[in-house]
């Protein structure tokens, strides 16, 4: 490993120094949520030298948000979330791997996503996301450091990981059916101190190190409670429910979650299977695959190759009035889409291939 | 048998964070918690009995502490 004077801290920290600085560096990390827990979470991360680590949120940027997002400048109200943070980390450590997804977590977009990442930091703020990874994070064995706030206090743990009689906890143990929202209001609803999702996001980034170097004694299958007010903490151990169902692959079933996204993707100008080849006689439309490029099967018309997970790296190369985005089954490319239409406004054209490049094989196949 | 019951986060909005109860067991206790605050019926609560969150039915004993934990969702 390459001596780095900015980790010099760590290379002299007993207990720590240069082989769990190597640790860190070769790890992937995925933030889902770049709000307020996630902010801290990333800027400490990025710093630390985590190697990789992924921004997810589909979100923009509001002013409200600003007095505990501390990572987006005022200037930056109304642009992607995943953008701006990306941007600032890469400033703050451009020797590290910063990839962003501007997605809404899917159970369909999570089977591509996750396993990407060695762990990952729920950092959301709605029930039905977190709930949507945990049980993804369950079926794909990914350890998740969890955390969650309200007012003025926060719950910390981590989940998936098993303890020393190999029991791996979730959060189904502490609440095996999702709340409704009014259980428990978020913090645009009933308000929250700034500094609360800064100290709680650190012990998730805490935990995070912890668990990559080894060190100390991570709160697996541990819940702790941390309140802002008076300072009491509590460490609660977590029981594995033995009525608690895994849910198996078939629930990840890709169609279901197309369906539960479409009003999310409405809006995207769709282009069916037939059409496809006509709109690609016009020099000024360009197809754009936003899979990854060991992803089969390939494509067999003429096309860029851009994965979603650099899309907002790459963007500026996209040079065409008319864009097609595909990929296999027409989900990634409708977030893709909503990306591209986000950056480029109402100067370019967006569309997608409907079913992706599995329905356009089909229909050939048929023809 | 004298239990310490406390509560957490949007619960406080309906009882008090501590409070004491006569119970023998947990099913008892939320029985008795359910009468006097009607606000927890169906309310997803994790339970606490001296630091072990389960789901099972517990034997309390006296002096015991019971937590209840709601879900958090801010992020």
């Amino acid at each position: 490993m390459q001596w780095d004077s900015r980790y010099e801290r760590h290379y002299t920290l007993p207990g720590f120094g240069p082989v769990a600085q190597g640790k860190l560096a070769a790890s992937r990390v995925l933030v889902v949520g770049a709000g307020g827990l996630g902010c801290p979470v990333l800027q400490y991360l990025t710093a630390s030298g985590v190697g990789r680590i992924g921004v997810l949120d589909f979100d923009t940027i509001q002013l409200s948000n600003l007095q505990r997002q501390t990572i987006y400048p005022t200037a930056s109200v109304g642009q992607l979330k995943t953008k701006v943070a990306a941007e600032q980390l890469r400033l703050n450590n451009p020797s590290i791997e910063i990839i962003e997804h501007p997605v809404r977590l899917s159970k369909s977009n999570a089977v591509e996503i996750l396993p990407q990442y060695d762990i990952i930091v729920d950092c959301t703020d709605n029930f039905a996301i977190r709930y949507v990874l945990n049980d993804c994070c369950v079926i794909l064995q990914k350890p998740l450091i969890f955390a969650a706030i309200y007012q003025y206090e926060g719950q910390v743990a981590i989940f998936n990981v098993p303890d020393g009689q190999g029991i791996a906890c979730n959060y189904r143990d502490l609440f095996p059916e999702i709340p409704d929202a009014n259980e428990a209001p978020n913090c645009s609803e009933n308000g929250v101190l700034g500094v609360l999702p800064g100290i709680i996001g650190l012990i998730q980034a805490t935990e995070v190190i912890k668990l990559i170097t080894g060190l100390g004694d991570p709160l697996v299958n541990k819940l702790m409670i941390w309140n802002v007010l008076n300072y009491q903490s509590m460490i609660l151990e977590i029981t594995h429910r033995a009525d608690f169902h895994i849910p198996d692959i078939e629930s990840l079933d890709i169609k279901q979650d197309v369906n539960g996204d479409q009003g999310h993707g409405g809006d995207i100008d769709t282009i069916h299977p037939t059409e496809i080849e006509v709109y690609l006689l016009d020099p000024k439309v360009c197809l754009l695959d936003v899979r990854e490029s060991y992803e089969e099967p390939k494509f067999p018309l003429a096309h860029r190759g851009i994965p979603l997970s650099i899309l907002p790296k790459r963007v500026d190369e996209l040079t065409a009035m008319h864009i097609i985005v595909v990929c296999q089954r027409g989900q990634r490319s409708v977030h893709a889409a909503l990306y591209l239409k986000e950056y480029f406004g109402k100067k370019r054209r967006i569309s997608h291939l409907e079913g992706g490049i599995v329905h356009y094989l089909n229909y050939k196949k048929a023809e | 048998m004298k239990i310490k019951v406390r509560a957490f986060g949007p619960l406080l909005d309906i009882m008090e964070n501590e409070y004491f109860i006569e119970a023998s067991d947990t099913k008892a206790l939320l029985d008795v918690l359910l009468q006097q605050f009607p606000g927890l019926a169906g309310r997803k609560i994790a339970i606490a009995v001296n630091g072990k969150i389960t789901s099972d039915m517990v034997s309390l004993q006296d002096q015991d502490t019971v937590a209840l934990l709601p879900p958090y969702s801010g992020g």
